[in-house]
């Protein structure tokens, strides 16, 4: 086991130290800047990983904690802007289109860094706790569960389109300040942006990897295969999934936070579905069960996209082709990548520590026995 | 008194859309367990069957109804041999897999038909108004009503008297000893599936000449639907059919007051407390656990 352990540190280890020395190879801000993206949505995954993956908590609203955390940066700086991009009395431009005479109380508190760094990871955080205290606590679980994450998100995305005077509406909120923080300049196509954001998903990764590995994250796991058994064991099993739902939204809210800085915008289609169907794709396509997998996989399916959407007839098809590897991947592959090479390196006979391979665990399929009880 | 009646009338009308939309989903999901997220985008279809139809046909959206419902049924009846009856033992995969689906139908309809809007125009004998109590209210908009009741009525009877009815009522309480007893529970499931995407493009063709149709439509109607069904109680037909009046009045009443978005929130806001205190739906008559 705890060889285990060190060999998935190690190789944890390598990647970020990989993802960490890319500047050192590229110098072109354009790439870094997107390269620079797809770590973003690399963060997502982990987040979606975490509750889908080890928890069992499918949530198709992964953007709607995004998108807040989004906003809270984007308000942030949009109040840190000179005053020629905003309107009379410091107010930001659109509130001035939409005759707002003075700053919105929610805007207030954005003035203060600290208060906006730490809105945009617990506001998020805060928010899924509190619904999530409403659908577990009520033991809403499975498809139901994941129904009301995509509802949510819907009717999220429709207020910030139609709250136009606070929100930026249809829009969204543009023409940010550059972010500075502790002296330092973070210009949206320049390699310290990359290392905050790599950084950020090293320490999001490394801490995602501790909680799926304490006593919680086992616990969790068991919720996900069997969640009456672990009722009965006295465990407070609606606690659990809350805790790592908001954990996961507050890993959304950085990731969100830190693509505004690399977009230099923030927009309702943050908050949208086509953003939250990709992030279950990027952890599907990767491998639920494997942080890493889910992280790898966001960044190579978007890499690919952003690839072939250089050429226009390819940007055309791709959400056609995208749906249907999906599908494909539902059906034959549930493990996603991660799970077809683990599968296979077990298949390798006595290869390197084959006696810790045998020892690995068996394919949870806890839904495939009869079902003579009734309930699902 | 005209403004009490016309606010009924408005949400009335507001219900039977919701309850033409949410019949197909509950009945789906209360017999088989499938969340079909592809369900709007079946609405999708139908509309844009309904537009089809009228634009290069001259077919006007009545008479196009049966062709829509059995095209669609089909497409229901293919999608579950192909895809769906694989998943039914992982019920979180069957939302994934019916997503992409969906995806896939909404970009095929953008490639081929446009991303614009398109209008369908109203059938021309029922483009009038009527008068009642004092109130006026749009001739289709009663007929869709009524169309929404009769599907209702339709489904229901077939479900409560008929011998496949039986069959389902028997699958759905406990598929493994239904099927010792000599019921293809795997041909009662995509009967039904087919049967609840039927009426999805039914709804649809019957919505377009209301809404204007586009790839994306799909989206919000599911989502609706969906709140009926939990409000409404899963496995309970009577409930979708009592959940749908609710949230159409209710939606009529709080749009007055603020904006339709606004009145979307609250409403969601609603259920997600109403689901913490009575997960099993409002109107679920018991509850087997």
């Amino acid at each position: 086991m705890s060889g285990k352990l060190t060999r998935q540190f190690l190789i944890y280890g390598a990647v970020c130290l990989c993802i960490l020395l890319v500047p050192v190879v590229v110098d072109d801000a354009f790439l870094l800047n997107k390269y620079a993206r797809y770590l973003v949505f690399g963060m997502l995954a982990i987040a979606l990983s975490l509750s889908w993956g080890y928890a069992g908590i499918l949530n198709l609203g992964q953007a709607t904690t995004f998108g807040i955390g989004s906003y809270c940066m984007a308000m942030f700086l949009k109040l840190k802007t000179v005053p020629v991009h905003t309107g009379s009395e410091g107010l930001p431009d659109f509130m001035v289109w939409n005759n707002v005479t003075e700053l919105p109380w929610i805007w207030v508190p954005f003035q203060s860094t600290t208060f906006s760094l730490l809105a945009g990871i617990l506001l998020p955080a805060l928010f899924a706790a509190l619904l999530g205290w409403f659908i577990f606590g009520g033991r809403i679980a499975g498809v139901y569960a994941a129904i009301i994450t995509l509802a949510v998100m819907v009717v999220a995305n429709l207020i910030i389109i139609d709250q136009q005077s606070y929100t930026g509406g249809f829009n969204g909120i543009t023409d940010l300040a550059e972010f500075s923080f502790l002296g330092i300049d973070f210009d949206a196509y320049s390699a310290s942006t990359y290392y905050l954001v790599a950084a950020s998903l090293t320490v999001t990764l490394f801490l995602a990897l501790a909680v799926s590995r304490s006593k919680t994250g086992l616990i969790l796991q068991a919720v996900r295969d069997q969640e009456e058994r672990v009722r009965f064991f006295g465990y407070d099993v609606a606690l659990y999934k809350t805790f790592v739902f908001a954990l996961s939204a507050g890993i959304a809210g950085l990731a969100g936070m830190l693509y505004t800085i690399v977009m230099e915008f923030a927009s309702p289609t943050f908050l949208g579905v086509p953003l939250s169907l990709s992030i279950v794709i990027w952890v599907a396509v990767g491998g639920r069960q494997s942080l890493i997998g889910a992280m790898l996989g966001a960044i190579l399916v978007t890499g690919v996209q952003g690839a072939l959407s250089e050429s226009e007839a390819f940007l055309e098809t791709w959400t056609l082709i995208m749906g249907g590897l999906f599908v494909l991947i539902v059906l034959l592959m549930p493990k996603g990548l991660a799970g077809a090479i683990e599968a296979l390196v077990r298949r390798l006979p006595q290869a390197g520590n084959g006696r810790s391979a045998r020892h690995t665990e068996p394919d949870h399929r806890p839904e495939t026995h009869p079902n003579l009880g009734g309930t699902q | 008194m005209d403004f009490v009646v016309s606010q009924i009338l408005t949400g009335l009308s507001l219900s039977s859309i919701l309850l033409l939309v949410a019949l197909g989903l509950a009945i789906i999901y209360g017999v088989t367990g499938v969340i079909n997220l592809a369900h709007g985008e079946f609405v999708m279809l139908g509309a844009y069957g309904a537009w089809l139809l009228q634009t290069q046909f001259g077919w006007n959206v009545l008479a196009s109804l049966f062709v829509i419902f059995l095209a669609i049924a089909l497409l229901g009846w293919l999608l579950e041999a192909t895809v769906i009856r694989h998943l039914y033992d992982r019920p979180l995969d069957t939302i994934l897999a019916t997503w992409g689906l969906g995806v896939m139908i909404q970009q095929i309809v953008r490639l081929t038909a446009g991303g614009e809007l398109r209008y369908v125009q109203m059938p021309p004998g029922l483009s009038g108004s009527v008068d009642i109590l004092g109130a006026t209210d749009s001739a289709y908009r009663l007929f869709v009503l009524g169309v929404a009741l009769g599907l209702f009525a339709l489904t229901w009877s077939i479900y409560r008297y008929t011998t496949f009815g039986l069959k389902l009522r028997a699958i759905t309480q406990n598929r493994a000893i239904a099927s010792s007893f000599g019921i293809n529970s795997g041909q009662a499931y995509r009967a039904t599936f087919a049967y609840g995407a039927g009426i999805a493009g039914l709804a649809g063709a019957l919505i377009s000449p209301l809404k204007s149709v586009s790839p994306e439509m799909g989206t919000t109607y599911v989502v609706d639907a969906f709140m009926v069904v939990v409000l409404g109680g899963v496995q309970s037909l009577m409930g979708t059919l009592a959940s749908s009046a609710v949230l159409g009045e209710a939606s009529g009443l709080l749009a007055y007051f603020s904006n339709d978005t606004i009145a979307k929130a609250l409403v969601l806001v609603a259920i997600v407390i109403i689901i913490r205190f009575r997960p099993q739906g409002l109107f679920a008559p018991r509850v087997r656990a």
